[in-house]
């Protein structure tokens, strides 16, 4: 099955603050996803509202501290965890971040980038293997907004991420914002990066705002999304054809209906794009 | 640099309180225009620091409410420098954080604010743990008699049992309608107070000392309701009425789970 036929549609992150909200209204969203961790937990309201909003939309698991990079053993207890939660959730994927969040002797609770070296390449597929196989589907990686360069890169991040998929089998989470906020900080081309992509290997895209610094930027997801986000989704998806499109808030909450009418005008920037763009017959 | 070695480097840099980075950390990274390695460093040892911080106060409202902002802030530094977060969850990060109060601060604030911090933990240990099948009022009726000087009980996995000697839960009451705090005193005689979970609402009663003293009897210890009356035998024949006030009560709670039978 390819990636775009197996497009959900238009999502939003499933955030505490509009659980209430959701089940009452059962707004037009097409699907939700999760933060795993968030529900790695024994009981209460944050299963209760699991289960009850996952009888009415899909839903797709998105983790924050697998530490795929990471120099620690992979955590067994958390994947053993993960996979229950994924028996109960059914999602439709499984995605995490290409980073490392954990060091020799601590969680660092951060999404850090790698550098992009032949070393970290054969650390990382060896990995992703170890945690396809104990998940039993292609994990689903995405691209973090970083604020750091290696100096003894041997690959670009987006080389680096199709080799990745190339070598272990997992998809790929393009997250259009951290590639324009990665790009400002860095300075490369936006389109460089998301052109470098096996367009097959994309299986969702996240948007989401950022904040202005001046001469940088910072991924702070507590904002609407900013035009050139749009400008680069809708040159993304002319490129790729229909992908599942999830927009993430995670401060600075907005009312449910503020954040619907911002994934009605994704739909509508998709719309438009898609209208001249390959499809998938 | 090997990564590993990169990585432990790094790890280094953002537990540390130098937001400087050692010279070999910094040799191996690139800075440009738009943002110097300097800021790209500075900016993930912010974020830590302020991600860890975030977590802590949203655990300890409260204990915060106490301190204000900078004592509180001072607190939480130390705590995290001395517990580095070892959970893939921020939830568990501030886990010893009254453990930590009470060698670190001098015994006369670390007593009630030790208190406090392990009240407000404990309200966070009844919000997510499991859920488990509560014994019913419908089913204690349909008991049949010669079961009921047998019936074990006890405490679903969401009650939490707190023993409090200063008016911690006046503090902690004072913080949530936002009110003015009251001064920290210490009762005339401890008090149990449980901190629950019935369905998906939480809910805290302090226990007058007979009835923590018969519930820990029962619900802890293991008493037969037998034994719970054997023990209220000072109160004569009135002692099955009580035992059986007190039971009632605590099912209507939502406090208790069948034990054996």
């Amino acid at each position: 099955m390819s990636a775009e036929s197996s497009s959900l549609g238009y999502g939003l992150g499933l955030r505490t603050p509009y659980y209430q909200a959701i089940l009452e209204q059962r707004p037009a969203v097409d699907w939700f996803e999760i933060i795993s961790e968030n529900y790695l937990v024994e009981g209460g309201k944050p299963l209760y509202y699991l289960d009850a909003i996952g009888e009415h939309y899909p839903l797709v698991m998105h983790g924050v501290s697998l530490s795929i990079g990471g120099p620690h053993q992979l955590d067994r207890d958390y994947l053993r965890r993960l996979k229950r939660l994924a028996q109960r959730v059914q999602p439709a994927w499984i995605s995490d971040h290409l980073c490392w969040s954990r060091g020799n002797a601590h969680q660092l609770h951060d999404l850090l980038p790698l550098p992009y070296t032949e070393e970290s390449l054969q650390h990382v597929v060896a990995r992703v293997r170890q945690v396809q196989d104990v998940l039993e589907r292609p994990l689903v990686l995405e691209n973090v907004s970083s604020y750091l360069r290696s100096a003894d890169d041997q690959f670009s991040e987006w080389q680096f991420l199709a080799a990745l998929s190339e070598l272990s089998g997992c998809e790929l989470l393009l997250d259009v914002n951290n590639v324009y906020v990665s790009a400002r900080n860095h300075g490369f081309e936006p389109w460089d990066f998301i052109s470098g992509l096996p367009k097959q290997r994309i299986r969702q895209l996240h948007l989401a705002g950022h904040s202005d610094y001046g001469s940088y930027l910072i991924d702070t997801h507590d904002q609407p999304v900013s035009d050139p986000v749009w400008q680069l989704y809708q040159r993304t998806l002319r490129h790729l054809g229909p992908v599942a499109t999830l927009l993430e808030r995670d401060d600075h909450y907005p009312p449910l209906e503020q954040l619907l009418g911002e994934l009605e005008q994704a739909r509508a920037y998709a719309a438009e794009a898609l209208a001249g763009a390959p499809t998938c017959a | 640099m090997r990564l590993n070695d990169w990585q432990r480097e790094l790890e280094a840099y953002l537990l540390g309180d130098d937001p400087t980075a050692n010279p070999a950390l910094r040799a191996s990274l690139l800075g440009g225009p738009a943002l110097s390695a300097e800021q790209g460093l500075a900016i993930y040892h912010n974020a830590y620091r302020a991600r860890l911080l975030e977590a802590l106060r949203g655990d300890y409202p409260a204990v915060h409410g106490w301190l204000g902002d900078a004592e509180f802030d001072g607190l939480a530094g130390a705590y995290i420098a001395a517990h580095p977060s070892q959970h893939f969850s921020l939830r568990w990060l501030g886990a010893e954080l009254a453990s930590f109060i009470d060698a670190y601060l001098v015994p006369a604030q670390a007593a009630p604010l030790g208190e406090l911090a392990r009240l407000e933990w404990a309200f966070g240990l009844a919000f997510d743990a499991a859920a488990a099948e509560p014994l019913s009022l419908a089913q204690m009726a349909a008991l049949p008699a010669e079961e009921w000087p047998n019936l074990e009980v006890r405490l679903l996995p969401s009650v939490q049992w707190q023993l409090c000697h200063y008016n911690s839960l006046a503090l902690w009451r004072a913080c949530k309608a936002q009110s003015e705090f009251p001064g920290s005193l210490a009762l005339e005689q401890p008090q149990v107070c449980l901190i629950w979970r019935q369905g998906l609402i939480s809910h805290y009663r302090s226990l007058e000392p007979g009835e923590a003293a018969a519930l820990h009897g029962m619900a802890v210890t293991g008493w037969r309701f037998a034994e719970l009356c054997a023990q209220l035998s000072e109160l004569g024949d009135n002692a099955p009425l009580q035992a059986a006030t007190w039971l009632r009560q605590w099912l209507d709670d939502g406090l208790l789970q069948r034990y054996g039978g």
